[in-house]
């Protein structure tokens, strides 16, 4: 018995002690959506880095998938179970945090020095909320239209340079017996990426801005217009056979696949997609992109590219926020961010980081591109309020299907937006 | 005086003893079921969202904005749908494979042949069963689309998980067809206990197959009929894994079950007291049924 109780003692003795070893530790909690091979091994090779030269911080990273992340980090918030540095979106899914003060203001500590020059000021507006800037940008999307040029030339068709090239050369390729564009919108998001760049084009850039930012009074919300055109344009496409068969049933991966397998002529990707056409069918046949060309006479911006920064925020309640923007600052060096790029095949914010030695021809072409235009118009689901953006998200799979009318859906997005302007 | 005092203790610490044996199961129960069910009732009278930890009173706000939304009217009819095919299927058509399964009709390999194909389905894991099915589902590459060009069915094609008209009995069908296998197995087992000399006596009277089935099987396995059907109805209520997996509700929500409506407001919509709400109405309608279940069977 007395045995029992020495080692009872032992073994209580050496277990009280380990959370004392633990203790040594900084902990810094970090999650992210970036759980893909190629990003897992950036992000494990950084941490890795990044603890060798900080020992005293021990950075407990956690990754989920793109989907599963909007809730999680939803049910960590209502938890209030926040990690010190997490993943967000730009426009309103980051505003969202900053409104509620659940992240560190930032501004002070990104005006100095060693921060000075690293991103774009288009990357780190978008983390921006009432002048403070409340995210670090990480990456940097946008949206182009990918066509097989072995397509194009067999049919002797040319990259379109207006709006109405465009529905032109969709028209011929139909009357040539193609898809012109795979499409897979059952996760609806690829539909709002559509409908966020026709708003762009047709809606002035003042209006949108102010009814996105429900800084419109309630009884002009989301009346212009341009809405309902664009709802009615992005309507057309599915009615005259723009967008394969079953568009609502079928995946975007699908979608891209069914593209390098040259099932389709055109498909809407992302630049960080770019990456995922090497070595396929579709890079025999060469192929080129495009952004959604400009439309004469529209009332909105024919200058914006579809897209937007990705990036990290800390949370306002960490106890180590200085542990924190020390690895914020260690992953968007300049040094780590041409490692990110090489490694994931993604972009970086970080400047001077994509370049002819980290990324493909196309990818930095993309990124040219996005550099080239005058700015950018968020993610739509992202951009607008969330229940707004439900409604738009719903639809884009309700006009396809035919039960739903763009006058009907604008109307219940006004219904929307107005309860939220209330609530705020 | 004594003996009574006596047996009073003896009683209390016999009392005393049964209440410590059940103490952890009853503990578990008020912590994780009876608990969270209370403070989800009290959640339903607020109106607050994940990201802020400010909460409005709003009273039965939540329950008339349940009421009006046209989603909950097509989550409801959707969930009564599923549970009325599911019924059909998983108690009348399970029954009745069971019952010719276990009459012999068949030899024992074949016999054992259809039983395991029929049962595989519910080994496997939901959501690989909708991820399967949905790349079975899909229009134009799909195998069910090919099956159908190729038999010169093409009028039949269709985009079945994305049209609205379609999508959840799609969903149905692919829950059907993994859990019929299942109950086939418990009724199956049922069967057996039912006395064989009753079969052979009808025999030996003349009677067929189907009298037999519908004068000896069905009385013979009444306990089970109400509680696999009970069951059924539950899990249909209750339906979740498998709709999000192949539709997540859509297109344009038309295959929005209760399950999925609660989900999409907690953790899409940042409604945590209108899921509350939604969730309040689902352990009601459950509660009701458990309730009819207990009737029932006192009753026989």
């Amino acid at each position: 018995m007395k045995h029992l109780l020495a080692m009872t003692a032992l073994a209580t003795g050496i277990l009280a002690s380990l959370p004392g070893l633990a203790q040594d530790k900084t902990v810094v909690s970090f999650l992210h959506k970036f759980p893909e091979p190629e990003n897992m091994a950036y992000f494990d090779a950084a941490v890795a880095e990044f603890e060798a030269a900080n020992p005293a911080i021990d950075i407990v990273m956690e990754s989920v998938a793109d989907e599963p992340y909007k809730d999680k980090i939803r049910v960590l918030m209502a938890s209030d179970q926040v990690p010190d540095i997490y993943f967000s979106w730009s426009g309103e899914f980051g505003r969202k945090f900053a409104r509620e003060g659940r992240t560190l203001d930032l501004t002070e500590a990104l005006a100095g020095p060693e921060w000075q020059g690293r991103f774009a000021a288009a990357s780190l507006e978008p983390f921006q909320f009432e002048g403070k800037q409340f995210g670090i940008p990480v990456n940097v999307d946008s949206k182009y239209m990918i066509y097989n040029k072995a397509i194009f030339e067999k049919h002797g068709l040319a990259v379109p340079t207006t709006f109405a090239d465009f529905i032109a050369l969709n028209d011929a390729l139909l009357a040539a017996g193609e898809v012109p564009i795979a499409y897979g919108n059952q996760s609806p998001w690829a539909a709002t990426h559509y409908i966020g760049d026709l708003f762009a084009k047709m809606v002035p850039d003042d209006v949108r801005q102010a009814d996105y930012q429900l800084l419109a009074p309630a009884d002009q919300l989301y009346t212009h217009p341009g809405y309902v055109e664009a709802l009615a344009l992005y309507k057309s496409f599915g009615d005259k056979g723009y967008f394969n068969n079953g568009a609502n049933a079928i995946s975007h991966q699908q979608a891209r696949g069914a593209f390098i397998a040259g099932r389709s002529a055109m498909v809407y990707l992302e630049l960080v997609e770019f990456y995922m056409l090497a070595d396929t069918p579709v890079a025999e046949q060469g192929w080129g992109f495009f952004p959604l060309p400009p439309m004469e006479g529209a009332a909105g911006r024919n200058d914006l590219l579809t897209g937007a920064p990705d990036g990290f925020l800390i949370s306002a309640k960490t106890e180590h926020p200085q542990e924190a923007l020390a690895f914020l600052n260690f992953i968007t060096s300049p040094e780590q961010a041409a490692k990110y790029v090489s490694t994931t095949g993604m972009t970086s914010a970080v400047i001077g980081s994509v370049t002819e030695e980290t990324t493909t021809p196309e990818t930095l072409a993309g990124l040219k591109a996005l550099e080239d235009a005058a700015g950018m118009a968020l993610w739509l689901d992202t951009d607008m309020d969330t229940a707004s953006a439900n409604v738009i998200l719903a639809a884009g799979q309700g006009l396809l299907s035919g039960d739903e009318t763009p006058e009907a859906v604008m109307e219940k997005v006004r219904a929307a937006a107005k309860e939220t302007l209330a609530q705020r | 005086m004594t003996d009574r005092s006596d047996h009073t203790r003896a009683t209390w610490r016999q009392s005393l003893q049964g209440w410590l044996w059940v103490a952890p199961a009853l503990l578990f129960l008020v912590v994780f079921v009876y608990g969270p069910a209370l403070t989800n009732i009290r959640f339903s009278l607020f109106s607050f969202s994940a990201m802020s930890l400010d909460w409005d009173f709003v009273g039965f706000d939540n329950y008339l904005r349940l009421w009006n939304d046209p989603k909950f009217t097509t989550a409801l009819t959707n969930n009564a749908i599923y549970a009325v095919i599911s019924v059909a299927c998983q108690v009348g058509v399970a029954l009745t494979l069971a019952a010719v399964l276990e009459a012999r009709v068949f030899p024992d390999l074949s016999a054992n042949l259809f039983r395991t194909a029929l049962f595989l389905p519910s080994i496997l894991p939901v959501v690989v069963v909708g991820l399967v099915w949905q790349l079975l589902m899909t229009p134009t590459t799909g195998l069910i689309d090919q099956l159908l060009w190729e038999t010169g069915l093409s009028s039949w094609s269709k985009a079945w998980l994305g049209e609205p008209d379609t999508a959840i009995f799609a969903v149905i069908f692919v829950s059907q067809w993994q859990w019929t296998g299942y109950i086939m197995a418990l009724f199956m087992v049922a069967i057996r206990a039912v006395p064989r000399d009753l079969y052979e006596a009808m025999e030996i009277d003349g009677a067929s197959g189907i009298q037999q089935f519908w004068h000896i099987t069905v009385p013979g396995v009444r306990e089970t009929i109400l509680i696999v059907t009970i069951i059924t109805i539950l899990g249909s209520l209750k339906v979740f894994d498998i709709v999000w997996v192949m539709t997540a509700g859509g297109p344009n929500h038309s295959s929005e079950v209760l399950g999925t409506l609660m989900y999409r407001a907690a953790f899409r919509d940042d409604m945590i007291g209108y899921s509350s709400t939604i969730a309040t109405v689902i352990f009601f309608i459950a509660l009701t049924i458990g309730l009819m279940q207990i009737k029932l069977q006192k009753d026989r």
